[in-house]
């Protein structure tokens, strides 16, 4: 039997999993259909994100030496990474050794197994989003782009929190648990060496990156520590700082999460010239603003009939939520890091496409997905594709 | 079991013998042969075979199972000759069959449609093997298809299900050089000709709750037809939370890879219905075979048997569930 099949058919057995999908997959429903209605210019702010990103992608070199040129001239620093081991070089050369670093939530830090090579190299890592955390605590992986805990119960989070952090919980209800880890995590934000974040947009135009959050954990991350680090995809490029702002109010609204508690922009590094109009970097937020544009295979995509569809993804999740497949079985089905339909397309590109094209032969060509997507992705023609893939590489084509 | 196998099964069974699973020529038209349909015309009723593989696929599958057990070269076996003496479908379950295709044959009839039968060229469409990513597989298939239909004449095909009815839409336009056959689904046809009058009065038949298929709802926009047909049958339809274009998957395309994966979906489905009615219509036979596999108390009926009941004032068996 095949890896992602054994996999998925263990998924099957876990009940506990299958609840926890059910009551979030309908959760998800209710409040996108909830802010949609409430909010219906949320569907025009998606067509016009679309077009913006389909004129990235067809011209993404430019964009990347664009968006580069910008970070420059906002004081922060680019690097372009070809590879994981390049993107894990260039962090790890900013982070050093033997430093305290805490991250925010990144699929792309997931794509480069960031956490861990950092923790090698002897530092000590803390991940900040709670759901990630929890993750981080059970040596396991995101189970949904934007909760990646999903498959995590309240019982097992009080398990994982009391066990692994050595935190004393009375009751275990999830306001406890919060409580007990905000103050846990507060000290390890206030002495952090580095921050590392994701980014859900960068704008070409200025240099300026998005990130869209409710927790209030990226703020502190990317506003308190000397250095700031911003580790994502060259998709993320948007042409404009207003673009960029459109593609997180989407997110958000598609992740049920509307408006969102808070969009926070960095341009470049903290400075003041309140003395003298002399200008000194560093002020009350990072002095260094570090940002690694990851390709990983997503250069290679954008050329590509298919797979270029795909980098349109603005990684809301919606796809996974309204999945028959996924519902059952959550990100077990897909590859390492990206699962369910947006993740078929995902691993193919920045990971394996034998993997992926394996994953999707269990994808039941419903169409759920390419109707719920707000990028209008045409997700299971991806699937269709791969599943022709896996036929050919097995030999099966005629 | 492997999928490499399962695959290389069927598109080897496919192509040697026109049918994605072992089962004999005559069970694909045997339904129509106390109707006595014409031979010729112009306007085919196509049914893809579709209908009538379901008591056979199921019956594969569980071989599939119990083969798995024993490793891919007992698999190999599935696809052979010795194959098709293993197979053997419940009686019931194509009979049944017969007598949706009969029904629905006669419900044209009533609708004062004309057309023609293909009988031994009633050919399998393929849709499996391009479901599956087996591209060329189809592809060769499909030609074959295609040459017995032009070779009948077939100028318009009535179809019956909606896997064939988006496969010959839409797909082979694609795959087949030279297609312009029009497809007319009989969900559409009926519609037009019966939907507007109600045969009964309005709930007369009672409520029952509408399981949309994937392929209707979303690739076809057929989602009002099966409504104001029942309606005009005399049953009361019933919309469960995800309805029309937002149907939800009965997990029937990956049984034959996950046959517990299709079974966790199918009951997942049918809770949701459940909290409607008890009684399940469904419109397509792969949802009804998947649902049904998983039913307990509930009666899953194809819209087919309801509206002969509504309409022709016929009971096909299982019309309306009883």
């Amino acid at each position: 039997m095949s890896r992602v099949l054994r996999e998925v058919e263990e998924a099957l057995e876990d009940d506990s999993l299958r609840r926890a999908l059910e009551r979030a997959a309908e959760n998800n429903e209710r409040n996108v259909a909830r802010v949609l209605e409430r909010h219906p210019e949320v569907e025009h702010l998606a067509r016009e994100v679309e077009e913006a990103k389909k004129s990235v992608i067809e011209r993404l070199d430019y964009y990347i030496d664009k968006a580069m040129e910008s970070l420059r001239r906002v004081g922060a620093r680019p690097y372009l990474a070809e590879t994981p081991e390049e993107a894990r070089e260039i962090v790890a050369g900013i982070v050093g050794r033997g430093k305290l670093v805490v991250m925010s939530k990144s699929m792309v830090a997931e794509e480069l197994r960031l956490r861990e090579h950092l923790e090698a190299l002897g530092n000590r890592v803390w991940e900040t989003d709670l759901g990630q955390l929890l993750v981080q605590l059970e040596n396991g992986r995101p189970m949904h782009t934007i909760a990646p805990a999903v498959h995590i119960s309240r019982v097992e989070a009080a398990r994982l929190v009391s066990e692994r952090l050595g935190l004393e919980l009375s009751s275990g209800s999830p306001e406890e648990i919060v409580e007990a880890v905000r103050r846990f995590l507060r000290e390890k934000l206030v002495h952090a060496d580095v921050g590392i974040t994701g980014a859900n947009a960068v704008a070409a135009d200025t240099g300026a990156v998005f990130l869209v959050e409710n927790e209030g954990n990226i703020r502190i991350v990317s506003g308190l520590s000397r250095k700031h680090v911003v580790v994502t995809g060259v998709d993320k490029i948007m042409p404009t700082i207003l673009d960029a702002f459109k593609a997180v109010l989407v997110q958000a609204a598609y992740a049920g999460l509307y408006p969102p508690t808070y969009v926070n922009v960095t341009a470049g590094p903290s400075s003041t010239a309140d003395i003298e109009l002399h200008r000194v970097y560093g002020a009350q937020g990072p002095r260094e603003v570090h940002v690694v544009l990851v390709d990983n295979g997503r250069r290679r995509a954008a050329r590509h009939p298919v797979l270029s569809e795909q980098l349109r993804c603005i990684r809301c999740g919606r796809c996974q939520l309204e999945c028959p497949v996924w519902q059952q079985s959550a990100n077990h089905w897909g590859g390492r890091v990206y699962g369910g339909p947006m993740g078929l397309g995902w691993t193919a590109v920045t990971e394996s496409l034998e993997v992926a094209a394996e994953a999707a032969m269990l994808c039941l060509g419903c169409m759920r997905c390419d109707l719920v997507c707000p990028m209008e992705i045409p997700l299971s023609r991806i699937a269709a594709w791969l599943k022709r893939q896996y036929t050919r590489r097995m030999g099966l084509s005629g | 079991m492997d999928l490499r196998s399962v695959l290389s099964a069927i598109a080897e069974t496919t192509l040697r013998t026109g049918l994605p699973v072992p089962a004999p020529r005559e069970a694909v038209y045997r339904w129509a042969q106390p109707l006595g349909l014409p031979r010729n015309g112009r306007v085919y009723l196509y049914t893809g075979a579709l209908y009538q593989l379901v008591p056979y696929i199921k019956a594969y599958v569980s071989l599939l199972e119990q083969l798995g057990k024993g490793g891919s070269r007992l698999a190999k076996l599935a696809s052979t000759r010795l194959a098709a003496r293993v197979v053997r479908p419940d009686r019931r379950e194509s009979e049944l069959v017969e007598g949706i295709l009969s029904s629905i044959a006669r419900l044209l009839s009533r609708a004062g449609v004309e057309y023609a039968y293909l009988y031994e060229d009633d050919l399998y469409s393929g849709v499996l093997l391009y479901d599956l990513g087996l591209e060329e597989a189809f592809r060769k298939h499909a030609a074959r298809v295609y040459e017995a239909l032009r070779r009948r004449g077939a100028e318009k095909l009535i179809t019956v299900d909606p896997h064939t009815t988006y496969v010959m839409r839409s797909v082979y336009p694609e795959y087949v050089e030279g297609f312009s056959i029009e497809v007319v689904n009989y969900l559409e046809l009926l519609a037009e000709r019966l939907g507007s009058k109600p045969a009964r009065a309005p709930g007369s038949l009672g409520a029952m709750v509408i399981h949309d298929p994937c392929l209707y709802a979303r690739a076809l926009g057929i989602v009002e037809q099966p409504r104001r047909l029942l309606k005009a049958a005399g049953v009361e339809v019933l919309e469960p939370r995800r309805s029309g274009r937002m149907t939800y998957c009965c997990g029937g395309p990956v049984e034959a890879l996950s046959p517990r994966l299709a079974r966790r979906i199918a009951e997942a489905r049918l809770r949701e219905l459940r909290e409607k009615s008890e009684r399940v219509v469904t419109l397509c036979p792969i949802c009804y075979a998947n649902l049904s596999r998983v039913a307990r108390d509930e009666t899953i009926v194809d819209i087919a048997l309801v509206l002969a009941k509504g309409f022709l004032g016929v009971d096909g068996g299982a019309a309306a569930g009883e």
